[in-house]
């Protein structure tokens, strides 16, 4: 089912427009613009031809099978147009206008008329007030973006749920400087109907998906989200960055318990319960998706860290080992055997303790030993590496070792800088290596690998 | 508040050590009995449906230590709260206090809390929560969450046992399961922890 919505192979815009002001008219200028394959329906009751494209007076006029109807008509006009997707049998239809049950009473009616129709239905309502969709794979974007503002991601692994549909878009926006892709992108809006624990299900069967990455800013049914997300962390790692911690709204409580129950202790309850993984902001969502997304969990916490630059060896040993200012795992002591080992490959004044220097005159063959020997070692969990590029003997061919490298155990990469380095992390990314832009939010991302490793772990969930 | 109903502290007391929760032994009275079968110090509490926070109002005496004591205060207690039942109860040797309760949830439902007891409660507002029912994981790492995890791992030779306060949060979620619809609010408050037991000793429970 959820294939109609993920892979569309028709897709009907109801209120489809020459009128370049009008919403009808961008998304179906952005359906063509990123090269939609699938079969277009523009609907526009006057039967004008469009773009050379010819319309339906309505979308019961059309002799084929609708898996997304696109309403892009005001919000008093939706639920007779919801109506006729119902009689035609469209599978999902995605309600952008806005001005319902968020500006009122009267909003609320018109949300309420659109679910009386649905009723015993087959047809499911994506909305109403969302920018709606965004599926790489299929090329369709019903968002309102102007191309030449606004950047979309290319395809990758990250399923992206947001309630807020702008906050979605600029994060896309933000991540496609970093060629990070994602595999769908779906805003709730008002969600009436179709919520993000019934996404998870979609995005648990979706091969595309290695992990599914929320923005809530509340639960629509929180006890089945958290049993839904219970059962598919053990197989998807999920994040939820959720909005409204300091809302210290504590419930109408005579009893301590209640006094200290706000929404934001429960909430960071059940997502520790759940397995879900907590981001506080939109770059720890995107970080900490793709992290575990990319890499396997980290069971156990002893961390080596490799680099050529000494400074950035002790920082992050601060930031992995700090309970205050930092992640709390430990740097790893080495073995003798590796210590003996690392001494053949580094020059002498380079540190065969961990953190592991280099120094300037490390060179990618060395990078490669060393992390072999790493790999070996039993008293080494997981791998933070920093590829940096200042240094001549380092040079592009370094992604290919730690490519290889994604089999051994988990390992996160850093590579700071803005122009080589820069490059370097479009490289990483296009291999499915995660590689971050700082120490902080490379110490981090290894985090959640632990975060996700313990839970796991503990629950015997193999 | 009006619709909800407050139960008796021994109520609550005797539907706990249907779970196996350690409580004090104690009596409920109307008057002073004229014999004892409690090994002494005792405490003496109201008990009485009406007053929920019974040390606010002085209906709470601590560490009682022989008969003659004990029927002055309750002469004392007596007139204060005319109309009142009271329970006479063993008072416990001092641990480490903590909390747990049960809440309800608007989005998520019945949830279970643990955390420091007594003035700490408030004050570090260091606790926990997860959605009932809960797993023995989800217990271990309730109390390792706190930040006075350590009182559980033997922090200068103080003696509470973790697995202790693992049993009783295991065995309140199962009675939070149990009274699933009907609970709005439990506090247990404090909770004794020692090295061999964790005894419960003020109870308040309000049914919606």
């Amino acid at each position: 089912m959820y294939e109609h919505l993920l892979n569309p192979k028709s897709v009907a815009i109801i209120g489809a427009s020459k009128d370049e002001r009008k919403i009808g008219n961008v998304v179906l200028k952005n359906l063509i613009y990123y090269g939609y394959k699938g079969k277009i329906y523009p609907i526009n009751p006057k039967n004008e031809v469009i773009f050379n494209m010819r319309t339906y007076p309505s979308i019961k006029d059309i002799d084929d099978e609708i898996d997304l109807a696109v309403i892009t008509l005001p919000a008093q006009l939706v639920p007779e147009s919801v109506k006729e997707c119902v009689e035609k049998n469209v599978k999902y239809v995605i309600a952008i206008a806005g001005g319902f049950s968020e500006t009122g009473e009267k909003g609320k009616e018109l949300e309420e008329k659109i679910l009386e129709s649905i009723k015993n239905s087959n047809t499911r309502i994506i909305g109403p007030n969302t920018v709606g969709v965004y599926l790489p794979k299929s090329k369709v974007s019903t968002a309102l973006t102007l191309p030449d503002r606004t950047a979309l991601p290319g395809e990758g692994y990250l399923a992206f749920i947001s309630q807020s549909g702008a906050l979605g878009l600029l994060t896309m926006d933000t991540i496609s400087e970093y060629g990070i892709g994602i595999s769908a992108f779906i805003n709730l809006g008002n969600r009436i109907d179709l919520s993000e624990t019934e996404l998870l299900d979609f995005f648990k069967e979706d091969e595309n998906t290695k992990s599914i990455v929320l923005y809530l800013e509340t639960f629509k049914n929180g006890r089945e989200f958290f049993n839904k997300a219970k059962q598919i962390v053990k197989s998807k790692p999920i994040v939820v960055l959720k909005s409204g911690r300091t809302d210290a709204g504590a419930k109408a409580a005579s009893l301590h318990t209640g006094a200290l129950a706000t929404n934001d202790n429960i909430v960071e309850g059940m997502m520790k319960q759940a397995g879900i993984i907590r981001a506080y902001s939109e770059t720890e969502l995107i970080d900490y998706g793709r992290a575990l997304g990319y890499q396997k969990p980290l069971y156990g916490d002893r961390i080596a860290i490799v680099t050529t630059a000494g400074g950035l060896g002790v920082i992050t040993a601060d930031y992995v080992s700090s309970e205050n200012n930092g992640v709390g795992l430990k740097v790893a002591r080495l073995s003798n055997k590796s210590k003996d080992d690392l001494k053949n490959v580094i020059v002498p004044f380079g540190s065969i303790e961990n953190p592991v220097d280099l120094t300037a005159d490390g060179s990618t063959d060395q990078y490669d030993k060393v992390i072999e020997i790493l790999n070996r070692d039993e008293n080494v969990d997981g791998l933070i590496v920093y590829a940096l590029f200042q240094t001549a003997k380092v040079d592009s061919s370094l992604m290919d070792v730690l490519e290889k490298h994604m089999k051994g155990k988990p390992m996160v990469v850093g590579i700071l800088g803005s122009k080589f380095g820069k490059q370097m992390l479009l490289e990483a990314e296009k291999r499915g290596i995660p590689a971050y832009p700082s120490m902080e939010r490379t110490v981090k991302a290894m985090k959640v690998l632990y975060i996700r490793g313990k839970y796991l772990e503990g629950r015997d969930i193999k | 508040m009006t619709d909800k109903k407050v139960i008796e502290e021994i109520e609550v007391k005797e539907m706990l050590k249907k779970y196996g929760i350690n409580v004090p032994d104690g009596i409920l009275v109307r008057d002073l009995p004229e014999k004892i079968d409690l090994p002494y110090p005792l405490v003496l509490k109201v008990s009485d449906p009406n007053i929920l926070h019974k040390s606010d109002v002085g209906g709470v005496i601590l560490n009682i230590k022989n008969y003659d004591e004990l029927a002055l205060k309750f002469k004392e207690m007596k007139g204060r709260f005319p109309k009142s039942n009271f329970l006479i109860e063993s008072m416990e040797k001092p641990g480490v206090e903590i909390i747990i309760g049960l809440i309800q949830d608007k989005t998520f439902g019945l949830s279970i809390m643990f955390g420091l007891g007594g003035i700490f409660t408030e004050l570090y507002k260091d606790v926990s929560f997860r959605l009932v029912p809960i797993e023995e994981y989800d217990a271990k790492e309730m109390v390792e969450e706190i930040k006075a995890k350590k009182l559980f791992e033997g922090f200068r030779n103080i003696k509470a046992d973790k697995n202790k306060v693992i049993d009783l949060l295991m065995k309140v979620s199962s009675f939070g399961m149990d009274h699933y619809n009907s609970i709005d609010q439990l506090d247990l408050n404090p909770v004794i922890v020692r090295e061999d037991k964790a005894v419960v000793v003020d109870a308040k429970l309000i049914m919606k």
